[in-house]
C-alpha cells in the first residue's frame, strides 16, 4: 500500500532548523516576511475539492469523476489498483435516511473508480451497534445497489484479522487489527457522511474507519476504542491505516445528536480529498464548526494533515458559498465552544 | 420429517468441516470457534451427524485456555465471547464436561467494567450493574449478557447471583418503548431504538425469570417486527425470543424458507447465522427446548406467556 502522504510528505524540521528558525525570528520585524515564506513552505498542505448536488438525482459519478480529475487523481494512477470502498453504515432505519452514506453515491464512486480503469472496487463496513451487517445492508438501500451492479461486499465485522503496530500512539494500544482486507488492496477509501457527533464534536472521513475494526475483536460497538478514547483511537486508526482517498456524502447531512438521533440538513455537498484531515476540516467550515476545535484534527494538524484553511488548496466551490450551519446542542460536552466563529 | 433445505443446510455445513473438527465461519476459511460451537448446535438439535459433532466439541477443547475461556483468536485472548457458545456446544456430551465446567467457571468470574454512572442525563442506563462484555475490560452489553446467562441456565445455575443479576441488568437496558438496541437505552435524553438481534437475544435470557408484563412490549416489538425480518441473524433470534416465551409463530419455517432462498441473492450465509436460523426452527421453546436435558430450576416459559397477545392466532 503506498501511503497518503506520498504527494505531501510530512516535513521535519533537524534541529539545526529550529534552531536557525529561532534565531531568524528574533529579527522577525525586519524579515518576517522570508520567515513566514520559509516557514509555510515546510507545512503540509492538501487540496480539496467540493462538488455542489442538491439532490441525491444527482450525476455521482461525474461528480466523482471531476472531482478526482480536479485532484489529480489520473487514470495512470488508478489503473490496475484494487479499490476498497468504506461507507457509513452505523445503525441504519429503514425510514432515517441521513444516518448512513447514500447508496448513490457509493454507486457514483464504484463507477468513477472502475472508469479510471481500477481493477476491482469492493465495498466494505463493519458497523458499529449492530450485529446483522446484512440487515443493516438491506435498511440502508445498499444492498439492492450493490446487488444490482454486482459488487462484492465485505463485513468488516467478522473478517479474519490482521495485528499491525500502532504507529500512532495516542492511545495505549500497542498494536491495532485491521480486517485482512485492508492488505489486499491498493487504495482504501473512506466514503464518510457529514454528521455531526455527540462524543467528537463531528463525524466525517477520518472517525468513519471506526467501521474498519472488526467487532469480533473490539466488539459492539468498538467497545475496545471507546474505553481508550474516541479522538485518540480516530488518531491512532487513522495513522496506522494511512487511507487514500475520502469522499463526504454532505448532500444531505446531520445535525444536531448525531450520529444516530440527529436530524437530517441540506448541505448539498460532497467534499473529496486525498488528504483525510484537510477534508475533515473544510466539511468543518461548511458545518460551520471551527476544526481547531474538534479534538482529533487539533491533534492531527501537521501531523496527518493541514486543517489550516490557508494550507489548503480549495478545488470547485468554495466552502464559504456552500457554509451550512449544522445545529449544535449547547448540553452536549463535544459542542461546546465548536461553533466557527 | 426435515425439509429439503433445512436438510440441504445441515449438509452444507456438515462439508465444511475441516479435519480438525473445526468449522469456519465462511467455506475456506480456517475455524472459529463461534462457527463450530453453533454448527455443533445446529447439527445435534437435528440429530444429524454425532461423531461430526463430537468431533468438533473435541476442536473445541483443545482450543480452550487454562482459564477455561475460548476466544475468538488465540492471539486475541481478550475476546472470550464465544465461552458462552462452547458451554452450549458442550451440552450434548459427556465428554466435555470438565471444559464446559471450566468455560463455566470462567464466565461467573468474568464482569464488564462497571461503575456508578457519572451522569444520567448522558447515558440512561445503570452503569453498576454487572453483566458480560464482548471483550475483556470494557462494559457489559446486550448479547454478551444474554449468551452467558444462556449457557449458565443450561449448566443448572439459573438462580446464581451473576444470572440474577445478569437479568437485571437486561432488564435495566430495555427500551422503555420496547426492544432492546445494543445495550444503550438513553444517550443525550434520547431513546434509541430497538434492534431485533439485540431484542431476540435478551427475551431468550430473561424467559422464565421476569414476568410478561415486564417485557410485554419487547415481545410486541418483535411480533411486529417479525414478519419483515429477512435476514438469518436477527430472524434466528427473534424467532427463538419469541419461542421461549411459547410465541413461535406457525409460519416459522416458511419466514426461515424464505430467508434461506435469499441466499440466492447474497449467496451462502455465514455459517453461525445458518445454525442459528435452523436452529430456530428446531426449537418449539427458545433455545434451551433444543437440548435433551432441559436446564434445572427453569420455569416452563409457557406458564408466563399464557397472556401474551400474539399477532399469528
Amino acid at each position: 500500500m503506498t501511503t497518503p502522504l506520498t504527494h505531501t510528505e510530512q516535513p521535519t524540521l533537524s534541529r539545526r532548523q529550529l534552531l536557525q528558525a529561532c534565531l531568524v525570528g528574533g529579527g522577525l520585524g525586519v524579515s518576517g516576511f522570508s520567515l513566514l515564506r520559509w516557514f509555510s513552505s515546510t507545512r503540509l498542505t492538501a487540496q480539496t475539492f467540493i462538488g455542489h448536488a442538491a439532490t441525491y438525482e444527482a450525476d455521482f459519478a461525474l461528480l466523482i469523476r471531476h472531482g478526482l480529475q480536479e485532484l489529480g487523481v489520473t487514470p495512470a494512477e488508478i489503473k490496475g489498483k484494487r479499490i476498497l470502498l468504506k461507507p457509513n453504515l452505523v445503525e441504519p432505519h429503514e425510514t432515517l435516511s441521513h444516518i448512513n452514506t447514500h447508496p448513490l453515491v457509493v454507486r457514483g464512486a464504484v463507477e468513477a473508480f472502475l472508469h479510471l480503469g481500477a481493477a476491482s472496487v469492493v465495498v466494505a463496513e463493519g458497523p458499529g451497534h449492530r450485529h446483522d451487517t446484512l440487515l443493516v445492508l438491506e435498511e440502508s438501500g445498499l444492498a439492492d445497489v450493490l446487488y444490482e451492479d454486482r459488487i462484492p461486499f465485505h463485513d468488516l465485522n467478522t473478517m479474519e484479522g490482521l495485528t499491525i503496530r500502532n504507529l500512532g500512539s495516542h492511545t495505549k494500544l500497542a498494536t491495532l487489527t485491521f480486517p485482512r482486507l485492508v492488505q489486499e488492496v491498493d487504495w482504501v477509501v473512506s466514503l464518510a457522511k457529514m454528521k455531526t457527533h455527540h462524543w467528537a464534536g463531528a463525524t466525517l472521513s477520518m472517525k468513519n474507519f471506526f467501521g474498519v475494526m472488526p467487532g469480533n475483536y473490539y466488539g459492539w460497538p468498538k467497545n475496545v476504542l471507546h474505553q481508550v478514547g474516541i479522538p485518540q483511537s480516530i488518531l491512532d486508526i487513522n495513522a496506522t491505516l494511512k487511507p487514500h482517498f475520502a469522499i463526504v456524502d454532505g448532500v444531505t447531512g446531520m445535525e444536531g445528536d448525531g450520529p444516530i438521533m440527529g436530524t437530517p440538513i441540506q448541505a448539498g455537498v460532497l467534499v473529496m480529498g486525498r488528504n483525510l484531515p484537510a477534508v475533515d476540516a473544510t466539511c468543518c467550515r461548511i458545518m460551520k464548526i471551527n476544526p481547531q476545535k474538534i479534538e482529533y484534527l487539533h491533534k492531527a494538524d501537521q501531523w496527518l494533515g493541514p486543517i489550516h484553511e490557508s494550507l489548503i488548496e480549495q478545488r470547485g466551490e468554495s466552502w464559504r458559498a456552500v457554509q451550512t450551519p449544522f445545529a449544535l446542542i449547547p448540553e452536549i460536552p463535544a459542542h461546546q465552544g465548536i461553533r466557527l466563529g | 420429517m426435515i425439509q429439503e433445505p433445512f436438510l440441504h443446510s445441515l449438509e452444507r455445513m456438515k462439508s465444511v468441516q475441516l479435519p480438525n473438527g473445526g468449522f469456519p465461519y465462511h467455506a475456506g476459511e480456517e475455524a472459529r470457534p463461534d462457527a463450530t460451537a453453533w454448527a455443533i448446535i445446529a447439527l445435534s438439535a437435528y440429530a444429524f451427524d454425532r461423531e461430526s459433532c463430537n468431533r468438533g466439541r473435541a476442536h473445541l477443547v483443545s482450543q480452550q485456555a487454562k482459564d477455561g475461556r475460548l476466544s475468538i483468536s488465540p492471539a486475541h485472548s481478550e475476546a472470550s465471547w464465544p465461552t458462552p457458545l462452547a458451554v452450549l456446544a458442550w451440552q450434548e456430551s459427556s465428554q466435555s464436561h470438565e471444559a464446559q465446567s471450566r468455560a463455566t467457571d470462567y464466565l461467573i468470574g468474568l464482569t464488564g467494567q462497571h461503575f456508578p454512572n457519572p451522569d444520567p442525563s448522558i447515558s440512561g442506563h445503570d452503569t453498576a450493574i454487572r453483566g458480560w462484555p464482548w471483550t475483556a475490560d470494557t462494559h457489559s452489553w446486550v448479547i454478551p449478557t444474554g449468551l452467558a446467562i444462556l449457557a449458565l441456565q443450561q449448566m443448572g445455575l439459573g438462580t446464581h447471583i451473576r444470572v440474577v443479576e445478569g437479568q437485571h441488568m437486561l432488564v435495566d437496558r430495555q427500551l422503555p418503548h420496547g426492544g432492546w438496541n445494543y445495550g444503550n437505552t438513553f444517550v443525550f435524553g434520547k431513546e434509541l431504538h430497538p434492534l431485533p438481534e439485540s431484542t431476540g437475544v435478551a427475551l431468550q435470557a430473561l424467559a422464565g425469570a421476569t414476568p410478561i408484563h415486564e417485557v410485554q412490549q419487547s415481545l410486541d416489538y418483535l411480533l411486529h417486527e417479525l414478519p419483515h425480518l429477512r435476514t438469518p441473524l436477527s430472524l434466528g433470534w427473534a424467532l427463538l425470543g419469541l419461542g421461549a416465551w411459547g410465541l413461535k409463530p406457525p409460519n416459522t419455517e416458511a419466514l426461515a424458507l424464505a430467508s434461506l432462498q435469499r441466499q440466492e441473492r447474497y449467496g451462502p450465509y455465514p455459517l453461525p447465522s445458518l445454525a442459528l436460523l435452523l436452529c430456530a426452527v428446531k426449537a418449539s421453546q427458545g433455545l434451551h427446548s433444543l437440548f435433551n436435558a432441559s436446564p434445572r430450576e427453569m420455569h416452563s416459559p409457557s406458564t408466563h406467556a399464557s397472556g401474551a397477545r400474539s399477532f399469528f392466532r
